[in-house]
């Protein structure tokens, strides 16, 4: 079962997710409509830059965490609803007109909370958990959710196209003085989130096993299990608050680095923020440049994870 | 020294009390078989003991230390378990597998050191897998597989070694490889506790049997004084020929009726 994309060297493998990392950024920086100017270089790609990177390198490792711990390969913050629910969150600060504000990121942290306690409570059936409940119920909540976000927004008189990029994503942020501080502590946030899940590779190795065996081995499941949930509603609840709900990346992205490192989460979580923050601006770049005045992300997104999803459900489940 | 002692144990699913008023002592070095029919509660008690499961009353305690005092690292630095099957989500390499026996001895920032990867070859070795370590274990048999568990299990190196129908999926090639390990492993004075439904591997290896019926000790003694035909009867409803051999050392061996 050993994939042709494995590398027989790593330091190759880290090579090339540098080499992909870096020649995304420039793509973001260097392409789309109006050309490249001084000024719209610091007032619109550099920002897009760094949105993309801290939301496609969350997404990624979140996705992978999450696939750890349900011992799952169809999960990821988007499949699970926690997109969709930061997005209600983010739409209700949105019609508040608290867009600027802390309560963004906090009300979309509570939205991944309730998706997720949801999702959690309608998966776990007599039987235990089981993928197809999860995998359904995350469904089903997304599809909800999305409803609501759309309910909210057109009875708060925003409109349609807002509403869209809440629930598809989008890197389209324009920092004022108020937000711009607020972005930057989101981020630093959101990658202490990513660093903490770093330092607990290990038990995230092991907990991918079973409950039983984490414990035998040692594993605190009860506080690593809580505390994954925990960082991934709170990391993607502030990605959240400034792109919308992106899909497939934390899905896709998780199983490529597998296929080139193996699952050794010490090397799968780096690997998937470097992915992720790649793919997620090539993404940007595409939507930006195929349709003149832009796309919702997930269209782009979809259409390179549509494929690989159905590539995993013929061959993994 | 006790390895294991429970004493007044109470523990039930749902309400039902399945132990209730249970005591047992397993002494350190003993190879301790615990046979009983399907429900009886053989897997439940060696959960107990794993401390994955806790009891709602009563002790359980491990070489003299109550169980609920210990950290989930202390008891895993103590208690190795081998379940009857392990399912990987991903394409873990057998030495990977085996390393994780490490963790209840590496702190949050350590990475294995040399002696760590001394003693998960060694394990490799012992359970004869070294030569497929860097296999996918997803693509190994299922009688090899499940001695990378058990060195997983002895990375560990646990004091005491619970056996959770280990070796129920086996042929009798690789039942057989698993139990002379054990057997060498207890000749070295590992405590070994043994859940089985192969009466016979029970008879033949364990120096005391536990047999269990609904949660009760029917009799907890040397493999001659359990494996009889009266107790059988009683615990499984069904009436063996029970005899002994001379190449079974006088150990008592079961056959089932055909008829």
């Amino acid at each position: 079962m050993d994939s042709g994309l494995k590398t027989k060297n790593p330091l190759l493998g880290w090579l090339g997710l540098v080499a992909i990392f870096i020649v995304a950024i420039v793509v973001a920086i260097v392409t789309g409509p109006g050309g490249l100017s001084f000024n719209s270089f610091f007032a619109f790609r550099l920002p897009r830059v760094f949105i993309g990177i801290v939301a496609g390198g969350v997404l990624g490792v979140i996705g992978g965490a999450l696939q750890a711990l349900l011992r799952n390969p169809l999960v990821d913050p988007w499949t699970l609803g926690v997109a969709s629910g930061a997005a209600l969150g983010a739409s209700l600060a949105v019609i508040l007109k608290l867009n600027s504000t802390i309560f963004l990121p906090i009300l979309a942290f509570l939205g991944a909370v309730l998706a997720i306690g949801i999702v959690y409570s309608l998966a776990r059936g007599k039987s235990g958990l089981t993928v197809t409940r999860l995998v359904l119920a995350g469904i089903i909540v997304s599809f909800f959710f999305s409803s609501l976000v759309l309910l909210l927004m057109v009875s708060g008189r925003r409109s349609l196209g807002e509403a869209v990029y809440l629930m598809m994503g989008h890197l389209g942020v324009v920092f004022t003085s108020r937000s711009l501080p607020l972005f930057i502590v989101s981020g630093l946030l959101a990658l202490a989130g990513c660093l903490w899940l770093l330092l607990h590779a290990r038990e995230l190795d092991i907990i991918s096993l079973s409950e039983e065996a984490a414990l035998s081995l040692g594993v605190n499941v009860q506080f690593l299990t809580r505390m994954v949930f925990l960082i991934g509603s709170f990391t993607v609840g502030l990605v959240v608050a400034w792109t919308g709900a992106i899909s497939f990346i934390g899905l896709v992205v998780p199983h490529l680095v597998r296929m080139m490192f193996g699952p050794r989460h010490s090397r799968v979580l780096p690997g998937s923020f470097l992915l992720g923050a790649g793919l997620l601006l090539f993404a940007d770049a595409g939507a930006r440049n195929i349709v003149p005045g832009g796309l919702p992300l997930s269209v782009i997104t979809a259409l390179i994870g549509v494929p690989f999803f159905i590539y995993l459900l013929r061959t993994r489940l | 020294m006790k390895a294991i002692a429970v004493q007044g144990l109470r523990f039930g699913y749902s309400n039902k009390p399945l132990f209730d008023q249970f005591s047992l002592n397993i002494e350190v070095g003993e190879f301790f078989g615990i046979i009983g029919p399907n429900g009886s509660g053989k897997s439940t008690l060696l959960r107990l003991f794993a401390g994955i499961l806790l009891p709602e009353k009563g002790a359980v305690e491990l070489l003299g230390q109550e169980i609920r005092t210990l950290s989930r690292r202390k008891i895993a630095q103590m208690v190795g378990l081998v379940p009857q099957e392990s399912f990987f989500a991903f394409e873990w390499k057998v030495t990977e597998v085996v390393m994780m026996g490490r963790n209840p001895f590496l702190g949050l920032f350590d990475r294995p050191r040399q002696t760590d990867i001394a003693k998960v070859e060694e394990a490799m070795r012992l359970t004869e897998v070294i030569d497929f370590k860097d296999r996918n274990i997803n693509s190994i048999s299922s009688g090899e597989k499940q001695r990378a568990v058990l060195a997983r299990a002895l990375a560990q190196e646990p004091e005491i070694l619970l056996l959770d129908e280990a070796t129920s999926h086996l042929d009798i090639h690789h039942r057989l490889k698993i139990l002379t390990i054990l057997k060498g492993l207890n000749k070295k004075g590992r405590t070994i506790v043994f859940v089985s439904h192969e009466l016979n591997d029970a008879a033949a290896f364990c120096s005391r049997i536990l047999l269990l019926s609904g949660g009760r000790c029917l009799a907890c003694d040397r493999p001659e004084k359990v494996i009889t035909t009266d107790l059988i009867r009683q615990a499984y409803g069904v009436e063996p020929f029970v005899f002994s051999h001379p190449l079974t050392g006088g150990r008592p061996q079961i056959i089932l009726p055909s008829e």
